[in-house]
């Protein structure tokens, strides 16, 4: 609702607005939803220069629409595909995170999906060369964790360095401090973190339900009306910026006993595509217990519910075949 | 308010009834009419806006490849419009009609037939809604609206405007309202996603969570409701993460279009399966085949 201010549009002046309101008429979209004739007789004021008014305010608040081959041409050369890291998921996400989209992991407690995200922002901070945003509302990040998936690709103190340079963090525990935070990006701070390394491709939140889950239920509305609001910011942020948004999710059991991700059915809508990540029971037995299970529930892109399983202590090499890399010591503290 | 010539001129030429535009969707001679409002309501994943697509290239593609050629308007609210799923079902569409002309022009002339709005806020649609009336004025072959989703507002206008439902609904209702006097005044057809917001508690009853939740003004509007499902994947735990054509076959999703448009009130029943090349209905026996497998 964008109230009508004097010195909005050329002719509307004080006296003018004064009328307006006087017949009722507040808001940009009260003048251009109401007759122009009338209003003009009412107001005093030519039925010329009131039709010119609307018609300006129009063009300046409203969507153009683009053609559909100038809007394809656009993202021809503006989506990119970042792989993730790990084989095992690249498959599963048809070879990795589409910028422009948002990305949703869900899983229950010690799944894996902060670890993903790690090893995720690690991979694209050091392989890639571009700047991550990770925003942490657990409380579950340490740089120590991420050095030391660092130190596994490379030896090299400066480029561990660089790469955790390019990982820029953002610790908020509250949904209204996410909401200002995630509009402060939109607003400028993209650009700000640009500066010195590559471009942000990546914004992850982990996780947006620990702040969310708490306003939902009961009778109050604000919740949900909050929940879309992030959403709606998260998505005009990876379509206008061209980043790609990974968001983890909590899970819950459904009518019929199943597991499902948590935040309800109005939010199953926003992600583009889910993955569900398990533990894999039968690793305790052969001694693996970093192995996860991937199984991915919704995809507009590659058949539902295929799985995929792999292990969170080597992030860069599949099931199969591990290059020569080191093992990572349990023993690190 | 008065028009100049060219404005009632374009108004009143005829544009193109899209009666048939998916027969395997609506029940005979059932189809939207100028002037129908078609829902589409679902649960997430249940095909609503494959189907969208799938409409909107059997609108852009030219005769030969077996469209309509005529304009479309894609207004996409949740920022879902996934432009290059959409070229790769165009192209393998063309490419199936394996038309002798250059594929590149053809692709360009068919995305040229197509304008998408991007809108953040039930204001903002209601504004872009009046500046569509321009564009409607100024392109004959503009026949189709198609918005995706309705209901993305919802929650967020529910919030916003204080306690009473009437206020809160305003905005969608006066969007509804404005769309109701371009459908008269122009005689185009609108198709609405709409994402239900309940899931059923019982799987099998879903009376409840099919109700239409969004304001009177827009459940007048509709004439045509398609209530999009997707039917269990089949019993294959032997074959999981194995061949990838087994399990797209037996991903089916379930479509029931109820009118209460005229005099007849209709209902019918189809199913489809997304490939590569979009969507692909079922006939009844294969529907049956599939069936005989599970």
């Amino acid at each position: 609702m964008v109230v009508l201010r004097e010195g909005m549009c050329p002719g509307l002046d004080e006296d003018l607005l004064r009328d307006l309101r006087a017949a009722d008429i507040k808001t940009v979209e009260d003048l251009v939803s109401s007759d122009i004739e009338g209003l003009a007789q009412k107001c005093s004021v030519s039925y010329k220069a009131l039709f010119a008014i609307r018609r300006v305010l129009l063009a300046q608040h409203t969507a153009f629409p683009v053609s559909g081959a100038d809007l394809y041409e656009e993202l021809l050369s503006s989506t990119a595909i970042l792989s993730t890291g790990n084989p095992s998921l690249d498959k599963l996400l048809d070879s990795g995170l589409y910028t422009g989209e948002i990305t949703e992991l869900s899983g229950g407690p010690g799944s894996g999906k902060s670890q993903v995200c790690f090893g995720v922002a690690v991979h694209i901070s050091y392989q890639l060369k571009q700047s991550v945003i990770y925003i942490d509302t657990t409380g579950g990040l340490a740089a120590s964790r991420l050095l030391q998936m660092l130190q596994a690709e490379t030896s090299n103190t400066e480029e561990q360095m660089e790469a955790l340079q390019r990982i820029h963090v953002f610790r908020l525990f509250d949904v209204y401090a996410l909401l200002g935070c995630l509009y402060s990006l939109r607003s400028g701070g993209l650009q700000q973190a640009s500066v010195g390394g590559g471009s942000v491709k990546a914004v992850i939140v982990d996780s947006v339900s620990a702040v969310i889950s708490p306003l939902l239920g009961g009778k109050q509305n604000e919740g949900m009306s909050l929940m879309i609001q992030v959403a709606g910011v998260l998505k005009t942020m990876a379509k206008d910026f061209n980043v790609a948004a990974l968001v983890t999710n909590h899970v819950t059991r459904s009518g019929s006993g199943e597991v499902q991700p948590g935040l309800g059915v109005s939010w199953s809508h926003i992600p583009r595509t889910r993955i569900l990540l398990e533990r894999v029971e039968k690793a305790v037995a052969v001694s693996r217990p970093s192995l996860r299970s991937a199984k991915l529930i919704k995809s507009s892109r590659q058949p539902c519910h295929i799985k995929e399983e792999f292990d969170l202590q080597w992030w860069s090499r599949s099931e199969k075949g591990s290059s020569g890399k080191r093992k990572l010591d349990e023993t690190d503290s | 308010m008065s028009e100049s010539g060219a404005q009632l001129l374009a108004r009143l030429e005829a544009r193109r009834c899209l009666k048939d535009i998916e027969p395997r969707l609506f029940p005979e001679d059932g189809g939207p009419d100028q002037g129908a409002v078609v829902e589409l309501f679902g649960l997430e994943g249940t095909g609503k806006t494959e189907l969208l697509y799938h409409l909107l290239c059997r609108c852009v593609l030219p005769e030969a490849a077996g469209g309509l050629e005529v304009d479309v308007v894609f207004v996409d609210t949740d920022y879902s419009l996934d432009m290059l799923h959409l070229v790769s079902i165009l192209d393998s569409k063309l490419s199936a009609a394996l038309l002798a002309g250059a594929d590149e022009a053809a692709l360009r002339s068919c995305l040229s037939r197509l304008l998408v709005v991007h809108c953040y806020s039930s204001s903002q649609l209601l504004l872009t809604l009046h500046f569509l009336e321009t564009t409607l004025s100024s392109r004959p072959a503009l026949a189709l609206i198609l918005i995706d989703s309705i209901s993305a507002f919802y929650w967020v206008d529910r919030c916003e405007d204080g306690v009473s439902y009437t206020k809160q609904e305003e905005k969608l209702s006066r969007c509804a309202e404005l769309l109701g006097r371009l459908l008269r005044d122009y005689r185009i057809t609108v198709f609405a996603t709409c994402h239900a917001i309940r899931r059923p508690a019982v799987p099998s009853s879903s009376s409840d969570s099919e109700r239409s939740y969004l304001c009177r003004s827009w459940q007048r509007l509709v004439t045509h409701r398609l209530l999009c499902s997707r039917q269990k994947p089949g019993n294959n735990v032997a074959g999981e993460g194995g061949d990838d054509q087994e399990q797209r076959r037996h991903q089916i999703f379930t479509v029931h279009c109820t009118t209460s448009s005229s005099m007849v009130k209709a209902s019918w029943s189809s199913s489809f399966c997304v490939t590569e090349a979009g969507v692909e209905f079922l006939l009844e026996s294969e529907e049956n085949k599939c069936a005989a497998r599970q």
